[in-house]
């Protein structure tokens, strides 16, 4: 309820409007004039039911007519609490006051002021706080406001409380919508560990805020948070209905694996309520602006939390994002003692805060230094983005050669879902010889002999191409000709005496140059008996090969039985048989005729070994 | 059949290593090129290794080296300059730095010498061939005769790698080898005077770089000397 007071000739105005009010705003007030209308007191609550620690707003306006304004005064205020069992107690509740407004009116020459004052009432435990009759006096004119009634309890409270989400706290829009709302969105539900998680708490408000607004993070135990820069205003329509947005982003990474929850984010934020002025008529009569404190809160947010997966790279230090490593060297050539500075820059999304410096090393420095590490983080977009560099100085005493070693570095990709790696190449930095040092030129280095002398003779004489010399290669041509030939020679040979015929030739041959040769040589030697042996031991084994059968140590018969049936003709055999009973007779010859006999003996013999040759040859 | 070998081998290196002077007598010209002074070359590595020139030191010494393997004097001057480059590049152990080996053998002696096993392994092959009975004295000739052509043909290789990526050495102070213009770019290598390098295709003044068979890089011509063109830098102070 809400009634007002208007003096002079527009009271009737006055009445209509307070009864347009009263339809069109559901607040609970109470009003009182004095018995010579110079004076009016009206108080209104809003709202009439509130739940512990939420604000009921007090407002007071005195309107007078002349220069003076009585003040007004608020006692203090109780809650009487009733519980079940328990006698009723009253415990005391906090009332701020918020501001107040003063306005000045003069209308045919009558002056009229009025004053506003706003009070916050802030209590904390369910009750009933009754705020008296507020009394202002002046001169002989007194006023008072009716009494008026706080109900504090939740169940009345969440009569009046806005939908699921939305915060609005005692302001709600005629159509439903709240005034004022926040909440906490967060843009993927799972997540790998140490994966961004980007937290996007968002104040919506169809009315004024005043100054800042009063941000409290919400709890996020288990993460690493990193705010994403100022908050961001901007306009948006929720359900048709247009919101100035002010959004707190936030880049929170997960330290720990499982089920999260993201608390809920409290909000206190003061926004302006417009009193309508008392007098619509009056020029000087502009809306009051009162301010009222409201205090939101967002829902908790649930997120899961996965482990990152097995088949971790080496050297791999936690790092989860995109990144690229750059590796630079400040100079490549440097003096004895001065220092290289190597610089490893690791760029990319991520919490880039947390990356670990690779491990920079260089052989061939005497000494090294970390010279330091820092790190430049984007905040303005919604990734977190940065760079972290690390210096390392190294510093070679002795001239030669430093020599950079690959830096490699390792991280999760979350979006690829795989680890990645990244090496960068050696870096080779000659070292020349210091300033204050010595040159060495003709000087033999430390623990190296001394150089050999110069020489005073020309030559030898040679060549530098490694091309063969053009006889060589013509002496290598024939010589594999004549390796060639002589494996064709080999292996002709080595067929030749692989028939048998040619090796029975072969055996002839024998018998005829060793065999009968040493025959004719012991008979001129004068042994003539030994020389029939062979001869005879000769025609044995030539028979045998041109008939090929063997008669050696075959009894007489048998061996013209033999020779018979292997195709040799009686005069054949007779005649072998002679010319064996002729040499077994030498041994028994008179000596004046063995020699002489033998000698004839053995060239029969040769005659017939011939005569087979030729048989076979053929 | 040890002593028919033995005499086999000692006349075909007899013949080889006789025939090859006499082979090559024609074209020597101890003025031109093609020929080349060892003495001349060793003079100038030992000047320039005095003057501690470290990148033509070490092309004339190793072009001297080429001709002349087996010279004490070549064989120590090139282990020293050796060692002083190391010792410009910070290695530790150039003290140990060992020299070239005593035993070597000049490209062209490497020819005869392998020419001469294929001659001995065919000589021997024919007196197996002429004597009934002689296997073991005919695969004796093959193996003589499979190894000249083995180490013919490993010859050929090598000759074939050098004529293709020649040896170079690093003649300037400190020489940048980076990628082509039109690669993508990479921090440089740095190679130091006296570094022994091989070589592949051009491209203006650019020429391929490489090391241990990969190629690292390219570099500026002039920063480089072939060792086969020795010769012509001769009195060149090489800076």
């Amino acid at each position: 309820m809400r009634a007002g007071i208007v003096t002079g000739s527009y009271r009737w105005i006055g009445v209509l409007l307070a009864s347009v009010a009263m339809a069109a705003f559901p607040v609970a007030g109470a009003c009182g004039t004095s018995p010579g209308g110079k004076l009016s007191i009206e108080a209104s609550l809003d709202p009439s039911a509130v739940a512990p620690g939420g604000v009921a707003t007090l407002t007071v306006q005195v309107r007078s007519a002349g220069l003076n304004l009585p003040d007004v005064t608020l006692p203090p205020l109780t809650v009487d609490v009733q519980r079940p069992n328990e006698p009723p107690r009253r415990t005391p509740v906090t009332a701020e006051r918020a501001g107040t407004s003063q306005s000045f009116s003069m209308m045919n020459n009558a002056v009229e002021r009025s004053a506003t004052t706003v009070y916050r009432i802030l209590p904390q435990s369910e009750g009933t706080i009754r705020i008296p009759a507020l009394r202002i006096s002046m001169g002989k004119e007194t006023a008072q406001s009716s009494p008026l009634t706080l109900t504090v309890s939740r169940t009345a409270a969440s009569q009046s409380q806005a939908p699921s989400g939305a915060i609005g706290g005692p302001a709600k829009a005629p159509g439903g919508k709240p005034e004022v709302f926040v909440q906490a969105t967060v843009d993927r539900s799972r997540v790998f560990w140490n994966q961004q998680l980007l937290l996007r708490l968002r104040l919506y408000s169809r009315v004024d805020i005043l100054g800042d607004v009063d941000w409290k993070p919400p709890p996020t135990t288990g993460f690493w948070t990193e705010g994403l820069g100022p908050p961001r205003r901007g306009r948006v329509l929720v359900h048709g209905v247009p919101y100035e947005v002010m959004e707190i982003p936030t880049a929170l990474f997960p330290t720990k694996t499982g089920r999260l929850t993201i608390g809920a984010a409290q909000v206190r934020v003061r926004v302006s309520r417009v009193i309508q002025p008392p007098d619509p008529w009056s020029m000087l009569a502009v809306p009051e602006v009162v301010p009222q404190d409201l205090a939101l809160a967002s829902d908790p947010v649930t997120v899961v939390v996965d482990p990152l997966p097995p088949g971790a790279p080496l050297g791999f230090q936690g790092a989860v994002g995109d990144y690229k490593m750059a590796l630079h060297v400040d100079s490549l050539t440097v003096r004895a003692g001065d220092p290289v500075t190597v610089r490893a820059t690791i760029r990319g999304t991520g919490n880039i805060a947390t990356v670990r410096d690779p491990g920079i090393r260089a052989r061939g420095a005497t000494r090294q230094y970390v010279v330091g590490s820092s790190t430049k983080v984007d905040r303005s977009g919604d990734q977190l983005q940065g760079e972290r560099e690390t210096d390392v100085a190294f510093i070679a005493d002795q001239p030669g050669a430093l020599t950079v070693l690959p830096v490699a570095f390792a991280w999760f990709d979350p979006e690829g879902g795989r680890y990645r790696s990244q090496r960068s190449d050696s870096v080779r930095v000659t070292v020349l010889p210091g300033t204050g040092e010595p040159a060495q030129a003709g000087r033999a280095g430390q623990g190296i002999a001394a150089a050999a002398a110069l020489r005073r003779k020309p030559g030898p004489f040679g060549t530098l191409s490694p091309d063969p010399p053009p006889a060589s290669v013509a002496l290598l041509g024939l010589s594999a000709l004549a390796y060639g030939g002589a494996l064709a020679v080999a292996g002709a040979r080595r067929k030749r005496l692989r028939d048998p015929r040619m090796a029975r030739l072969g055996v002839l041959e024998s018998l005829l140059t060793q065999d009968l040769s040493r025959a004719d040589s012991l008979a001129s030697r004068n042994e003539p008996a030994r020389a029939a042996a062979i001869a005879e031991h000769a025609l044995l084994r030539g028979s045998g090969i041109r008939y090929d059968v063997d008669l050696a140590g075959v009894a007489r018969a048998e061996r013209m039985e033999t020779l018979r049936s292997r195709g040799a003709d009686e005069a054949e055999v007779s005649g072998v048989e002679s010319l064996l009973d002729s040499l077994g007779a030498i041994a028994y010859a008179p000596l004046e005729t063995r020699v002489q006999d033998a000698r004839q003996a053995i060239r029969a013999v040769r005659d017939r070994l011939e005569r087979y040759r030729r048989e076979l040859a053929s | 059949m040890s002593a028919r070998v033995v005499l086999s081998l000692a006349l075909a290196l007899a013949f080889a290593l006789t025939i090859a002077p006499l082979a090559e007598a024609g074209t020597e010209n101890p003025q031109g090129q093609d020929r080349p002074d060892a003495a001349a070359l060793y003079n100038a590595g030992t000047e320039a290794l005095a003057r501690r020139d470290l990148g033509p030191a070490v092309t004339f010494l190793l072009a001297a080296y080429r001709i002349d393997p087996r010279a004490r004097d070549i064989r120590t001057n090139l282990g020293i300059a050796r060692a002083r480059v190391e010792e410009s590049q910070g290695s530790e152990d150039h003290a140990s730095h060992p020299a070239p080996p005593p035993i070597a053998l000049s490209w062209t002696e490497s020819w005869y010498l392998a020419l001469a096993f294929a001659m001995a392994g065919a000589l021997i092959s024919w007196l197996a061939a002429m004597r009934p009975r002689s296997t073991r004295l005919l695969i004796t000739g093959c193996v003589f005769f499979a190894v000249g052509i083995l180490s013919f043909g490993a010859l050929f290789l090598r000759a074939h790698e050098e004529a293709v990526h020649p040896t170079a050495v690093v003649v300037a102070p400190v020489l940048e080898v980076g990628p082509a213009p039109d690669e993508r770019p990479l921090l440089p290598y740095l190679l130091g005077a006296g570094d022994e390098v091989r070589l592949g295709p051009t491209r203006g003044d650019l020429v391929q770089v490489r090391v241990s068979g990969n190629a690292i890089g390219w570099a500026k011509r002039s920063g480089l000397w072939r060792v086969a063109d020795a010769p012509r830098y001769t009195g060149n102070s090489g800076v």
